[in-house]
């Protein structure tokens, strides 16, 4: 391939994902995002105003005339909405936590397995997927509710007396996003541990370590990239959950994605819901921005 | 070369001291990693502040041997001593030894001056006693406009010096070096096995090198031990190890030799060797041999001589020849000279006059003759 070619070639190759996130992220989102400018209305869409083609540019003048951020003013009036962001980035900092917690000794426990055994526990971390995950979800209820598996069995070894009741609380949201989105945790992080060598914490003992600080001083440092990755594929989608709290949690489980859903299919209320999303998105591209920046350190450091 | 460094080293051969303790022993030490015999039943003794090589390919269980007094890996069976310590049971951690890792295991998130500083902070020293110490590593290893910089924007040359400052910044009594110039290039490697020793005589330490290249070790080391299959097969120093080897495997592993097999038909001070294809060997040796015995005899390719006539002044060993191929690599020639009996000896001619070489040629009838006491009677 000559030169100019192959420069035309690249242009065009970088081209494919500038295409893709058009299509797929800012169009959908101009669209929502000018639905959350418009009002309510008893019509097909539920919305006004409505811009026909037909009308031409003084049609388009009209409807973006009548464009306004009265919903936006509106989500700032009802302290039910900041209350469910409140709420749900709590709730997705704390189970993005536990989840923390539970994934990185598994995460730690697969890299320093056997070789030959670590694709098959990689295997077992990527297992549910195959299962729907409504269906999981539903499986949890069989779990957790009053007469369900787990208050059987600990009354049956006689740990409690009456059964616990977990299901319908916050703590059944939690047990389910940990338990959903364990494997974007434990993956990035082991990752990274995988990648690591081994020889470090061989050095640091025979600097003087002890295998504990070791741990603290090179292994976790060295992770931070997989345990940020992590946090972030745990805590981004855990905002706006909706299966789980709805699922799982009870009627006080306050989350945004329920507020949404609430809005947009039981009130009909598109243009509040369009403005809730793009404050949800709005609250969730400060941690994006932030992960970019970690990964861009993460790459820097790993040149 | 090391040789040339003076009387200290000349006299430093606590091993020939009946009365010396080794620093470091190794008895009866046995390592199995499965069915695998890593280490076989090998005993070894360190002297305080020796220079001391392990030589051997790979797999030989050199480096298990380091891992073993280090405390990375506990032997099978057998006994480690470190100052008269049995080494059962302690932890790295609590080992007074230090190593230099072969692939230098620099911790990437720390800068060169925090990696150098890291083992002194484990130890909790005094900030200013720390401070000064790595300021003194840092310049030991001409390293000290680096200080902030992270391993990963650092050349090989310079990764390989801050590994060596950080091994040697707690001052351990023993410094384990596994492959430390592995991964340098040919002129840097050999710069630095220089600075090895200094930094070696200087600090007065006791180090204990593994490496495969044996050049490396004869430049380096006081002693060297040859390694193969977890078993040492001698432990002596270069120029033993080279004029004298024990057995063939030494031998050849160690430089280049001319292997001629024969058997003994006069034994005695002076050793008669008949080899198959009828050459007949008359060498002085030390080696206990009874006639009809059969024995390899070793010579060294620049002990032999090279002339295109017969020489007159000796008839003793004196073999003629075909050349064969033809080495030239600028301070020396190497002759392949084909024998009549399909042999081929190897021989090295120092070129010590430009453009005055014999002219030797291809396929040119080439007589090659040594001195009675050019090689060695080997019976294994």
């Amino acid at each position: 391939m000559n030169r100019p070619l192959s420069q035309l070639f690249n242009r065009l190759v970088i081209v494919v994902p500038y295409l893709w996130l058009l299509a797929l992220f800012l169009i959908p989102f101009v669209i929502v995002f000018k639905i959350s400018l418009s009002q309510p209305a008893t019509a097909m869409p539920p919305y006004v105003p409505t811009f026909e083609p037909s009308e031409g540019l003084a049609g388009l003048w009209t409807s973006l005339k009548a464009f306004s951020f009265d919903n936006y003013i509106w989500l700032t009036e009802d302290a039910l909405y900041f209350n469910a962001y409140v709420s749900s980035v709590f709730i997705a900092g704390v189970s993005t936590f536990l989840t923390l917690l539970v994934g990185f000794p598994l995460a730690y426990g697969m890299a320093r397995a056997p070789t030959s055994l670590r694709p098959l526990l990689l295997m077992l971390v990527i297992l549910p997927f195959w299962t729907s995950f409504l269906i999981r979800v539903y499986a949890w209820i069989g779990i957790l509710k009053p007469e369900g598996l787990l208050n059987q069995l600990l009354m049956a070894i006689g740990v409690i007396n009456e059964p616990l009741i977990i299901l319908n609380t916050d703590t059944a949201v939690y047990i389910g996003i940990v338990y959903s989105y364990l494997p974007f945790m434990v993956l990035p992080i082991y990752s990274t541990l995988e990648k690591m060598d081994y020889s470090l914490i061989e050095a640091a003992q025979d600097l003087g370590c002890r295998p504990v600080t070791a741990f603290w001083k090179i292994t976790f440092p060295l992770s931070v990239p997989g345990v940020v990755a992590g946090c972030m594929l745990v805590f981004i989608p855990a905002v706006g959950e909706f299966v789980i709290p709805d699922l799982l949690g009870g009627s006080r489980t306050l989350m945004i994605g329920k507020t949404l859903w609430v809005e947009f299919f039981s009130n009909r209320d598109w243009p509040v819901s369009s403005a809730v999303a793009v404050v949800l998105l709005l609250i969730l591209v400060v941690p994006i921005v932030l992960f970019q920046q970690a990964q861009a350190r993460a790459q820097e450091a790993g040149k | 070369m090391k040789k040339s460094l003076g009387s200290i080293r000349k006299s430093f051969a606590p091993w020939l001291d009946p009365k010396a303790e080794p620093h470091i022993s190794f008895a009866d030490v046995t390592k199995k990693f499965g069915d695998f015999v890593a280490v076989d039943n090998l005993s070894l003794g360190v002297y305080g502040r020796e220079f001391f090589a392990l030589l051997g390919a790979s797999g030989c269980g050199k480096s298990t041997l380091l891992r073993m007094l280090a405390g990375f890996e506990e032997p099978t069976s057998g006994v480690i001593t470190l100052d008269g310590q049995d080494m059962h049971g302690i932890p790295p951690y609590r080992r007074p030894v230090n190593m230099m890792f072969q692939s230098y295991a620099l911790f990437p998130h720390m800068t060169v001056e925090k990696n150098i500083a890291f083992g002194l902070k484990q130890d909790r020293m005094a900030r200013s006693e720390l401070d000064a110490r790595v300021d003194e590593m840092l310049k030991l290893v001409k390293l000290d406009q680096f200080r902030g910089r992270k391993p990963d924007q650092l050349s090989g040359g310079q990764r390989q010096r801050v590994a060596l400052a950080r091994s040697l910044a707690k001052k351990p009594k023993v410094l384990l070096l596994d492959e430390p110039l592995g991964a340098l290039d040919k002129k840097l490697r050999e710069e630095t096995q220089f600075e090895l020793v200094d930094v070696q005589q200087d600090l007065g330490m006791t180090f204990i090198v593994v490496t495969h290249d044996q050049e490396e070790a004869m430049t380096m080391a006081d002693r060297i031990a040859v390694m193969k299959e977890g078993k040492i097969l001698q432990v002596a120093t270069p120029e033993e190890v080279y004029e004298a080897p024990a057995s063939r495997f030494v031998a050849d592993f160690i430089g280049s030799v001319n292997m001629l097999e024969g058997v003994v038909s006069k034994p005695g001070g002076t050793t008669v060797i008949e080899t198959q294809s009828g050459l007949v060997i008359r060498t002085k040796t030390d080696q206990e041999t009874a006639e009809n015995d059969k024995v390899w005899f070793a010579v060294r390719p620049e002990k032999l001589r090279v002339a295109s006539k017969k020489p007159k002044t000796t008839s003793v060993n004196t073999i003629d020849g075909e050349i064969w191929d033809i080495a030239y690599l600028g301070d020396m020639t190497t002759f392949h000279i084909r024998l009549d009996g399909g042999q081929i000896l190897k021989a090295s001619v120092i070129n010590d006059a430009r453009l005055a070489q014999e002219q030797l040629t291809w396929h040119d009838r080439a007589w090659v003759s040594f001195a009675e006491d050019a090689g060695v009677v080997l019976t294994a």
